[in-house]
């Protein structure tokens, strides 16, 4: 790989090489430094030398919930007689996220070859890549490279002759947001319904045909390479502490150069939109932000100098989430989006849960009538206390994504709310 | 052991066990809908949320395991407002019909959102409507009335085994449906009322019948087969409205025989009142005249008894004592399934608990349609599959089980012997015997592959058999059985303390059968040969129908035609046709009375229905048949009644005298001498003939319910039915064949099917297939041998 040895100088990890044409093919990948170090992991490496080197590292799951991922590795028992799972979660399904999708259809082999070493590490015999339904073209690069790795033995029976054996298999999901909560991801994954499992016992035990699982998201497993290669310490010192490395980050909404940022931890929000993303459209604040994609609640210009950590993110009030950044300057409509995403949760809910399944609609139909310029001053109570009593009751964690922008909406903004009320409306 | 603190008090459960269990077993309440204590946990109704100290959000007590110190408070203000949300929400979309629906007054979500639930509702938006689903005969469905709590799901895949109920959709649109119409198969679809919380399943029988407050409760027992399950019997008035099982008993589950076969109670088929034949007619008489007649009949007579198991204990004795005053030469049969009456090595009845069945290493079916026989014990044993644990089986038929058996075989009745040989072979290679077994394995020269799957199960350390009726009413049976002892033995499964054979009897009380009645019993069908050859003068039939059900049909018919009969019983049955004399006896709903099971489990009736018309107990009919005959009243009260039998089974007097009845199982008989060797059979057919047992068509009471015989035909199976390759190889296709047995020839249908072992004839529906009934073997007439 080509990304600096020294960690002061790096400024970007899973998009180092991205700019590259082909870089597809494994001959023009591995031109670009795919798979070098893959041998020395696989003859130099054991399990138990990768996890501490992943630990070291400080890694956070980016798919959104940051949980370290050598930690969970470390939670797959072992010499349970049952083989262990390795998932790659590459559902990408939260709206405003869109970062996976270009590691995967720019440099396939990085994902491949972070699974390869992750797969050696926790001892799988088959992963998977659990791959958004919309994702055609991607899943097409996928198995293309895939198809490439296989022929050069880097994938299979007796990878590049270190007697470690995985089979690597894309899976195409249907459409179903919820299939991005990991053990709906499974469900699906075993052929059933993508309905979530109430935890304990967490995949880590019993995922997979309830056999030992590790699910991971996309840019967390691309991560691993470079870790690998250059040590947990060097990845540690990237970024901030408990926050390192460097971070993906899909700005979209109203700036004017929307689109995947690669960039290290700790770089604020101010940062990010005016020096990456070309500014805002209108005004020099924006009104809000939605750091972590729909589901993480609202910020506001005044945290606009917030760092993009994990744990800023929480100090601000939110959550870095998968790292989705929406934008709105002031000529959004608040109702109008708050509406839109009622309607995404409510249609995305699995049904399974009480309070999600029936609160989503009951939220989405009031919205409807607010929106219409039909709502009274008690829906806003109703409004509140349906999504508050949502959010941290269910199985997932889908109601508490439902709640989060009707409960931003009516903190931050309800006199907005309160001059669409059919009362307020001439 | 975990220790942990609800409501501030200190408790001490097993480590693993959910916060909900915790909370019942120390009798504090957590409302629920999704949870039940038999079903896996599926954690979404979100109801018995409980506040944990510590946590920074509540916790579904169901699924969340206690741990060491965990303080846990049920009744907290945030607790209180989470659960009226969680009504709010679920009354979002719940019709508020609840004076109209049948669950109206039984109804959990009633119940909640007068305990749980705010006053009013705040949703002002429009409601869901769902699609309603035709669930078979006897569940109704109101889907809009449905909060998805998925226990019916949970009940197809789990206990019923069927896996024909599913979720469609998710959010708000989600439903649940059958998922082909019409095809909730399973013998235990009625249950599915029961689990719904809401209205949504209803029991379509009773449906908009009566209302739950109307019901008075009797607690009774099931005779419609040996199991005899607890069941609460509903009546409004006198009249039986519905039968339930016991609320809050381990595995709360009917069976749709025993649950709708109550209309039987009030059909046109029972016998209400005394009857006597005049002129061709049966007239309505005095009981004075009826047994003014009888005794005409009767007195001095030779006289031929046959009676249902399925009578209480008292019943039972009471013909005994009857048959001992008045007909003391009398012969009685008891059993329509056993053609062999030698003694077996192990008589009808269990030596173990169901529960024992449950948790042993190995279980063995031989020969038995256990889903149709005993519904009941074929769910614990998918309950048992459920959990890894092995079910083999041997039998003539790849009986629907609903389970995935893990090893079986399909024989012919006549391989019965080679099956065991091949067993002992192998378990006395391993040097395991017992002795007895050289002989008996001499005896047979030939070995049948299929008894590696018996002797495979015999080698853990426990094992149950469950010997069913392909063998019990096998022309040999007494042979079989002492080989199946002698197998036992040697691999250590016939001690006491772990004694895995079990002989699935004819029906209830058999161990009370065998030692009230074990010195004058005889085959059914030699009282009906000695009644044709002119040996007998008469047969008195008390509550048995030997042309309806069993294997003497034709015997029977043939011996009616000859002598009179006197038919004593509940249900008049096509056999009322040729009776002189019909006395009316007392439903098992409407007697006190005394019942065994098969694995010898005493239950006493205590709180009858009124019986309707001039029905009255068996014993009183069975006292005044004796005085009518002009013997003194062997017993004038049912204190001496019960007197009299302590002799035939002390453990009946323990529980009389108030001791619990869970201390008390009354032993199965065992004749440690019964040694029969296996004769060498030689047959001119080469076909054997095996007959179905049908759960809604055997048995009087059963074919007197119309919602039995409905749901019978919906579950019907070709009549006659043979293995394609056995009929191609003589040239045949399904269709219309003669066959021909010791009776002479007759036509059928024969359809085909791969389930059914080649070389058996099989009769799925018995009594439909006639004379087929009779015979072990037979014969096609045309094609090639």
């Amino acid at each position: 790989m080509t990304i600096p040895s020294d960690p002061k100088q790096v400024k970007q990890i899973c998009f180092d090489r991205i700019h590259i044409p082909n870089l597809t093919k494994l001959s023009v990948a591995r031109e670009n430094g795919a798979y070098a170090f893959l041998p020395t992991v696989l003859k130099e490496f054991d399990a138990g030398k990768i996890i501490d080197e992943v630990k070291t590292s400080g890694l956070r799951g980016r798919g959104g919930a940051g949980f370290p991922t050598g930690l969970k590795w470390s939670f797959v028992p072992r010499n349970t007689g049952k083989p262990t799972y390795l998932l790659c979660n590459a559902d990408e399904g939260e709206p405003g996220t869109f970062k996976d999708r270009d590691i995967m259809r720019f440099d396939p082999h990085l994902l491949i070859e972070g699974m390869i070493m992750a797969g050696f590490a926790l001892d799988v015999q088959d992963a998977y890549i659990y791959i958004r339904g919309e994702f055609l073209y991607e899943t097409n690069v996928m198995h293309a490279a895939i198809e490439e790795a296989y022929e050069a033995n880097l994938l299979g029976d007796n990878i590049l002759g270190s007697g470690f054996s995985m089979h690597l298999t894309v899976h195409r999901g249907a459409g179903a947001y919820i299939c991005g909560e990991e053990t709906a991801l499974i469900e699906s994954l075993e052929g059933k319904p993508g309905r979530p499992r109430f935890k304990p016992p967490f995949p880590a035990v019993e995922g997979f045909y309830r056999c030992p699982t590790v699910v991971n998201n996309v840019e967390t497993l691309a991560t691993i390479p470079a870790i690998l290669e250059h040590g947990g310490d060097w990845h540690a010192q990237i970024g901030e502490p408990n926050n390192t490395g460097c971070k993906i980050f899909s700005v979209s909404g109203h700036v004017n150069k929307p689109g995947n940022y690669e960039v290290p931890m700790g770089t604020s929000l101010r940062t990010l939109i005016e020096d990456y993303c070309g500014g805002l459209q209108h005004g020099s604040v924006p009104k809000v932000i939605i750091p972590g994609g729909s589901s993480t609640p609202w910020l506001l210009a005044e945290h606009y100098d917030a760092p993009l950590t994990y744990d800023g993110m929480i100090k601000a009030g939110s959550m870095l989430g998968s790292g989705a950044i929406i934008v709105m300057d002031e000529t959004a409509d608040l109702i109008a989006v708050t509406r839109r995403l009622a309607h995404f949760y409510a249609h995305e809910s699995c049904g399974q849960c009480t309070p999600c399944r029936e609160g989503t609609g009951w939220l989405e139909r009031i919205m409807n009538r607010v929106e219409a310029g039909q709502g009274r001053e008690e829906d806003m109570q109703v409004l509140n206390e349906a999504a508050a009593h949502m959010a941290g009751r269910t199985i997932c964690a889908l109601a508490d994504g439902a709640a989060a922008p009707i409960l931003s909406l009516l903190k931050h903004f309800p006199e907005e709310v309160r001059a669409r009320l059919v009362e307020n409306v001439a | 052991m975990t220790t942990l603190y609800i409501n501030e008090e200190e408790i001490t459960v097993s480590a693993g066990t959910s916060i909900l269990e915790a909370c019942r077993s120390h009798g504090v309440d957590v409302p629920y809908f999704c949870y039940h204590p038999e079903l896996s946990v599926a954690a979404n109704c979100r109801m018995c949320l409980v506040e944990v100290e510590g946590w920074n959000k509540p916790a579904a007590s169901c699924c969340t395991p206690v741990a060491e110190g965990m303080k846990i408070h049920t009744q907290t203000e945030a607790i209180k407002k989470d659960r009226q949300m969680v009504m709010e929400y679920l009354l979002i979309n719940h019709p508020l019909d609840c004076p109209v629906c049948d669950e109206g007054g039984d109804c959990r979500l009633q119940d909640y959102a007068v305990a749980h639930g705010a006053s009013h509702s705040r949703y002002v938006e429009a409601k869901r409507a769902a699609t309603n689903h035709d669930l078979g005969p006897f569940v109704t469905t109101y889907m809009t009335r449905c909060i998805h709590c998925t226990r019916c799901v949970r009940f197809a895949d789990e206990v019923a085994g069927t896996g024909d109920m599913g979720i469609l959709n998710r959010s708000d649109h989600m439903s649940i449906a059958g998922i082909v119409e019409e095809a909730c198969e399973s013998e235990l679809s009625g249950n599915l009322a029961d689990i719904c919380p809401v209205g949504a399943l209803l029991d379509k029988p009773s449906h908009d019948v009566s209302r739950p407050w109307e019901m008075t409760h009797h607690q009774s027992t099931c005779t419609q087969c040996p199991n005899g399950c607890d069941i609460n019997i509903e009546s409004r008035g006198d009249e039986v409205m519905r039968i339930k099982p016991v609320e809050g008993s381990p595995e709360p589950w009917l069976c749709d025989r025993g649950r709708y076969v109550y209309d039987a109670f009030r059909s046109d088929n029972r016998i209400l009142e005394p009857e006597v034949r005049q002129d061709g007619e049966l007239l309505q008489a005095t009981w004075d005249e009826a047994f003014d007649r009888a005794g005409d009949l009767l007195r001095g007579k030779r006289v031929g008894i046959i009676f249902s198991p399925y009578w209480s204990a008292e019943g039972l004795a009471s013909i005994r004592l009857m048959r001992d005053a008045v007909f003391p030469d009398a012969k009685v049969a008891f059993d329509l399934h056993r053609r062999d009456m030698r003694p077996f090595a192990f008589e009808e009845g269990f030596s173990m608990t169901t529960q024992q069945i449950e948790d042993v290493e190995h279980v063995v079916i031989l020969g038995s349609d256990l889903r149709q026989r005993l519904p009941l014990l074929m769910q614990r044993l998918r309950k048992r599959g459920n959990m890894g644990k092995p079910v083999s089986r041997i039998g003539a038929m790849n009986y629907r089980t609903n389970m995935s058996i893990s090893s079986d075989a399909i024989i012919r009745p006549r391989d019965w012997p080679a099956v065991i040989a091949r067993a002992m072979q192998q378990v006395s290679d391993l040097g395991q015997t017992a002795a007895g077994m050289d002989t008996w394995l001499a005896a047979v020269p030939d070995r049948h592959e299929a008894g590696k799957v018996l002797a495979d199960s015999l080698m853990g350390e426990t094992c149950a058999l469950l010997v069913g009726e392909e063998i019990r009413s096998h022309v040999d049976a007494a042979a079989l059985i002492h080989g199946l002892d002698l197998l036992m033995r040697a691999c250590g499964h016939a001690e006491e303390g772990n004694d895995g054979r079990n002989l699935i009897p004819e029906g209830m009380n058999a161990q009370l059968l065998a030692s009230a009645f074990g010195d004058i019993r005889t085959s059914a069908g030699d009282l009906f040969a000695s009644a044709s050859a002119g040996e007998l003068d008469a047969l008195v039939l008390i509550g048995s129908d030997p042309v309806g059900d069993g294997l003497f049909p034709s015997a029977a018919k043939a011996a009616l035609s000859k002598v009179p009969l006197i038919q004593i019983g509940a249900i008049a049955g096509e056999i009322g046709n040729s009776a002189e004399v019909q006395l009316p006896a007392a439903a098992y709903s409407e007697v006190d009375g005394t019942f065994i099971n098969m694995e010898g489990r005493i239950r006493v009736a205590r709180q009858p229905i009124r019986s309707i018309g001039q029905a009255r107990p068996l014993w009183k009919v069975m006292m005044r048949l004796a005085q009518a005959l002009g013997a003194d009243v062997p017993a004038v009260d049912m204190t001496e009644l019960r007197d009299r039998m302590a002799a035939f089974a002390p453990e009946l007097a323990d529980v009389w005298k108030d001791k619990a009845t869970e201390e008390v199982l009354v032993p199965v008989a065992r004749n440690r001498d019964a040694e029969a060797l296996p004769a060498r059979l030689d047959s001119s057919f080469d076909l054997d003939v095996v007959s179905r047992y049908s759960m809604y068509r055997e048995g009087m009471w059963a074919r007197a319910s119309d919602l039995l015989l409905a749901a019978g035909k919906l579950h019907a199976l070709n009549d006659v039915i043979m293995h394609p390759e056995t009929l191609a190889a003589k040239g045949l296709k399904e269709g219309e064949h003669t066959v021909r047995t010791f009776l002479g020839e007759h036509s059928c249908h024969i359809g085909v099917r791969e389930d059914v072992s080649p070389g058996v004839l099989f009769v799925a529906k018995r009594g439909v297939a006639g004379d087929l009934s009779d015979v072990t073997a037979a014969s096609i007439v045309g094609g090639q041998s």
